[in-house]
């Protein structure tokens, strides 16, 4: 993914381009509606929920959960050893291939719905039918045909194969990626094709004068279009995956089987069969800090200023 | 290359057979479950419990059923009601947001990029309880009821898709030429007439894309609208959910209900998505800035 | 410029304002002229006109009789159900009824959040005595200390094809474990099997496993210790998982299914037993080809591997299973809500709710009006021999972890006898998890 970051073209000495607007002007008011609101329904639950991880909160303490006894890192340190380092394994993985897999597919479907022909706009809404399916019927649906005795396996079993057990053993885990490819690819369809919106039409022109074969233009020319969007949808798509919670749940139920016990479903289960809040608290910060680490590393590896696209034009 | 059709020629990215073929694959793939899904809810409940692809009895009963068996016009008139309000809502503060990130520094800038995309990896798991603490001690302490109204959810939903809208709107904008906002600040226009009448218009394709995410977002979720709601603020989620549900002991699965029922749920977006995606086309390169 | 597009977001925002405005926020009736009561329950999707027009009627009565409106919110599952108890518990507010599974009682009595029944609360409903004695067995701790008011009982029965039995010249139906595997085994041959059971489901394994070891005189909870290293618990999980993977008497499929889809495939009428199935099943056999064909039985209660009960068996022929309500302590109006439970467990209530849903009344008189119903013998005899599942807040980790020892499981009953070093290293699991549990409680 690292090698998809755009290139760095700014230089400190770009920013006295920008001139007319003195310091006194920018408008930094136009953010307080965002970040009130992110204030109130975000920072200050995820303080509560830091709060939560580290108190000893369960159903016999929940009552009175303000009064619950503080044990400081205690649920952090029991976390390891229920665990949820295997869960984020799974999840991570998990999260990584799925996307992995679905931006050929995102890419591929905005590149032929590209271009003008009659049908497209039906094509097109076609597309975006696993996307507009809620989770829990994706998940019901392929709970479905993915039964012992389901239409998958009697279709398999027609060219003489055995499908076996989809939706336990180690198997499961495969389901569940291939369901996740069925049901996120429209995402990067969609972020892909706004982002060959702006590929400007002289770009595809004089490459058309070129002559150029399609492959070599589409690398060269139209695809560098595409990185800075795809990337960001890539990066958004695996942090959905791993915090996907209706599809593992709909799909194996709970308890799930031990291939598929993604962070989500630990976390759930944890606080709401187990009841122990305090320790799925723990469990989620933990494994949120876990999945930031590398995000913000990798964030500042790509360097999120904004500006160099801006000065490509 | 003939010349009539040079101008459509020269956008193709893939030679014709491939058109064909990869759409033709696309389709498919799209289109065998989602057939599945469209016999199943023309069987009957026990043709699909017994595993039939192509039902034995072809009936549309699924589909007047259902409105019984959960109450889903509540629940697909609250979900449009609080999704639509969302979407727009999210992608005008998105848009906004989005603008001052792009177009001015500042102290503290790039920790507000990095945290828009952290803000990503929160699971929803986590903040659940927080999130309702929170909106009934509103309740408890200010008077104001939160819980069980659309707007406490309209609310949730907005944060939520915020930082994502955000986003999109960060990377689009920041692939637009200046020239335009700099002639007009020239001719003494204020921000908020500059984001209304330039970035506006110019950035509708990416300004639709933020909004559908959002109100999909607000469409797909289960668990906040679950404890959340009220029976009368219900969402189609909810009562998705609740036609799924198979209860303790006896009850035959209700496979064919829950197929027509999810097909209901899905046709506003898809007939919303048919009539807004015009907007998804054209953008930057129609809005007269070349 | 543009202007047609921002007409168009214009006339969007507009719409949404417009369809909004014809929605309305609705603030509920309180602080109005009457107070409004809030029951939690869990939705019927098998009978939903059924259960609309119950509402209504129940909500006409209590109006009539106190003055206050009845507003029913309803749970799509027990997870669900669970969500929305935990989230009132804690905010301290919410419905001021719940309608709680029998084995979810003790996990709410360890939240302390709901009102203890003293002799004053029960004469409010018209009395203790009013019960079925058997289902005040998982309302409290004990006597003194009881949360739970029986509304309905669902015993857990077998249903038998009765055809099928006959033709394999079995004259009546199991009564121990062993019979019945071995009636299964004569009755599996070419399309058809012995036993319909639910392997994937996520509330049916363990309740095998409980009674089986229940009847060998194991109740998995002694006070404070988990006992599920146990013989009596490795033999049930044994039979349990042998039915389909050493004697081969289930339908492979069977791997699948969650009790809804066991159901369905016994109405197809071929298979000889279905185990684990309640009267609320009874429409749905009677629309399938077994109907007027099969016969509900009670489930044996003789442990596997023995002929008779031991001594210390208990004769469990099911859980102590149905539906508790619960007033939440947090009320503004216990009151009323007392009144409300006195309405639906009335006799009169009770068999209404029991002709229109299938559940058997927990109202002692409303349960004797049904004895002469022959159809029924084997379900009031199951609704007497119930047993109280432990009642501890650690039942509901207990019962997890029983569950997923069938979960992790499952893929290897396809492939022949299941490894008995394998399933002890996950019963094992099981004892840790339950017993970590258990020194949590309080």
């Amino acid at each position: 993914m690292a090698t998809l970051a755009p290139p760095e073209q700014k230089t400190p000495t770009e920013r006295v381009r920008r001139k007319g607007v003195t310091e006194q002007q920018r408008p930094l008011w136009l953010l307080t509606p965002g970040g009130a609101l992110m204030t109130v329904v975000i920072v200050l639950p995820l303080i509560l929920a830091l709060w939560i991880s580290m108190i000893d909160l369960d159903q016999y303490t929940l009552r009175r959960w303000v009064e619950a006894p503080f044990i400081g890192l205690d649920n952090y340190v029991e976390s390891f050893s229920s665990g949820l380092l295997n869960s984020i394994w799974i999840s991570v993985s998990f999260a990584v291939i799925s996307t992995i897999a679905t931006v050929p597919i995102g890419i591929a479907a905005a590149l032929v719905t590209q271009n003008k022909y009659r049908g497209r706009g039906l094509v097109r809404a076609v597309f975006l039918i696993p996307y507009v399916l809620p989770s829990f019927v994706v998940a019901s649906v392929w709970r479905t045909m993915l039964q012992p005795d389901g239409i998958v396996n009697a279709w398999l079993a027609k060219v003489g194969i055995d499908g076996g057990l989809w939706l336990s053993g180690p198997t499961s885990y495969w389901t569940l990626i291939l369901v996740e490819i069925w049901a996120a690819w429209p995402f990067i369809y969609l972020m892909s094709l706004a982002a060959l919106q702006s590929v400007d039409h002289e770009v595809h022109e004089a490459s058309a004068v070129d002559g150029a074969p399609w492959w070599p233009k589409l690398r060269r020319v139209i695809l560098p279009y595409l990185r800075g969007p795809v990337l960001l949808a890539c990066l958004l798509a695996t942090l959905n995956h791993i915090n996907n919670f209706t599809l593992p749940f709909v799909l194996f139920g709970a308890p799930a089987p031990e291939d598929v016990n993604v962070m989500p479903m630990i976390v759930y289960v944890t606080s709401f069969q187990s009841l122990r809040f305090g320790l799925s608290a723990a469990m989620a910060v933990l494994s949120l800090v876990l999945i930031a680490i590398p995000l913000f590393i990798y964030l500042r590896a790509v360097r999120l200023d904004v500006h160099e696209e801006g000065g490509r034009k | 290359m003939s010349t009539t059709s040079a101008s459509a020629e020269a956008t193709r990215l893939l030679p014709r057979w491939m058109l064909f073929v990869l759409t033709a694959v696309l389709v498919a793939l799209v289109l065998v479950p989602v057939l599945y899904i469209v016999l199943a809810s023309l069987n009957s409940d026990v043709g699909v419990a017994s595993g039939e692809f192509w039902p034995s009895s072809w009936s549309l009963d699924s589909y007047s059923r259902i409105w019984t068996t959960a109450d889903l016009s509540t629940g697909i008139l609250n979900s449009l009601i609080v999704c639509a309000f969302t979407a727009v809502a999210s992608a005008v503060l998105g848009t906004t947001t989005a603008y001052v990130l792009v177009r001015y520094t500042f102290f503290g800038r790039l920790t507000i990029l990095r945290g828009l995309v952290g803000l990503q990896s929160i699971p929803g798991t986590l903040m659940l309880l927080p999130v309702f603490v929170l909106f009934s001690s509103a309740g408890n302490y200010l008077g104001v009821t939160v819980i069980g109204t659309r707007w406490g959810l309209f609310i949730a939903y907005l944060t939520f898709a915020l930082p994502f809208s955000t986003w999109v709107m960060v990377t689009y904008l920041r692939g637009l030429p200046r020239e335009l906002e700099e002639a007009a600040r020239t001719d003494g226009a204020s921000t908020l007439v500059i984001l209304w009448r330039i970035i506006f218009p110019l950035s509708l394709p990416a300004i639709v894309v933020s909004g559908i995410f959002a109100f999909l977002l607000g469409w797909n979720d289960v668990l906040f609208a679950s404890v959340l709601t009220r029976p009368e603020t219900h969402t189609a989620a909810v009562a998705l959910q609740i036609v799924g549900s198979s209860q303790e002991g006896g009850a035959l699965p209700v496979y064919s209900q829950i197929m027509a029922a999810s097909l209901i749920c899905a046709a506003p977006v898809v007939l919303l998505y048919l009539a807004f995606q015009r907007y998804l086309v054209g953008g930057l390169t129609a809005g007269g800035v070349k | 410029m543009n202007a047609k597009r921002l007409t168009a977001l214009a006339a969007v925002t507009a719409l949404a304002l417009g369809v909004a405005a014809c929605g309305g926020d609705d603030e509920g009736g309180e602080g109005g002229a009457g107070k409004t009561l809030n029951v939690l329950i869990g939705a019927n999707t098998q009978y939903p006109d059924e259960f609309q027009a119950w509402q209504k009627d129940i909500s006409a009565k209590f109006k009539a009789a106190t003055g206050a409106e009845v507003k029913f919110e309803t749970f799509a599952s027990a997870n669900d159900e669970l969500t929305k108890i935990q989230t009132s518990v804690v905010s301290g507010s919410g419905p001021d009824v719940y309608a709680v599974g029998t084995t979810f009682t003790p996990t709410a009595y360890s939240t302390g959040a709901f009102v203890k029944m003293g002799d004053e609360e029960w004469q409010k409903i018209g009395g203790k005595e009013k019960f079925n004695p058997a289902t005040l067995g998982i309302s409290g701790p004990d006597e003194q200390n009881q949360v739970g008011i029986p509304w309905v009982s669902r015993p857990f029965v077998m249903a038998y094809n009765t055809d099928l039995l006959k033709a394999a010249g079995i004259e009546k139906p199991a009564t121990t474990w062993d019979e019945l595997t071995a009636h299964a085994k004569q009755l599996t041959k070419g399309d058809q099997y012995g036993l319909a059971i639910a392997y994937k489901d996520n509330f049916d394994p363990w309740k095998f496993v409980w009674g089986m070891s229940t009847q060998a005189g194991n109740p998995l909870v002694d006070g404070k210790t988990a006992k599920l290293q146990d013989p009596a618990v490795q033999k049930a999980y044994q039979t349990y998982f042998g039915w389909l993977a050493s004697d081969k008497v289930v339908d492979p499929a069977a791997v699948g299914w969650t009790n809804p889809q066991a159901v369905a495939a016994f109405a197809k009428g071929k298979t000889g037993y279905f185990l684990l199935t309640t009267t609320t099943a009874t429409n749905s056999l009677d629309q399938g080809a077994v109907k007027g064909k099969w016969k509900f039985a009670l489930l044996p209660t003789v442990p596997p591997g023995a002929t008779s009960r031991p001594a210390n068996g208990v004769e469990a022929a099911s859980i102590l299973s149905g539906d508790n309500l619960l007033i939440a302590d947090y009320s503004k109006n216990k009151d009323l809500a007392l009144e409300y439970v006195k309405l639906v467990t009335d006799q009169d209530a009770q068999l209404d709710y029991y002709k229109k849903f299938g559940n058997l009344p927990a109202n002692a008189a409303a349960l004797q009006t049904l004895a002469s119903d022959p159809q029924l013998e084997p379900v009031t005899e199951a609704a007497k021999k119930s047993v109280a599942t432990p009642f501890t807040g650690a039942w509901a980790d207990i019962q997890l972890a029983l569950t997923n020892v069938a979960v992790q499981t499952l893929p290897e009953l396809t492939k022949g006898p299941i490894n008995t070093g394998q399933l002890d290293s996950r019963i094992a699991d099981a004892q840790k998890a339950a017993q970590s549990s258990l020194d949590r409680a309080k």
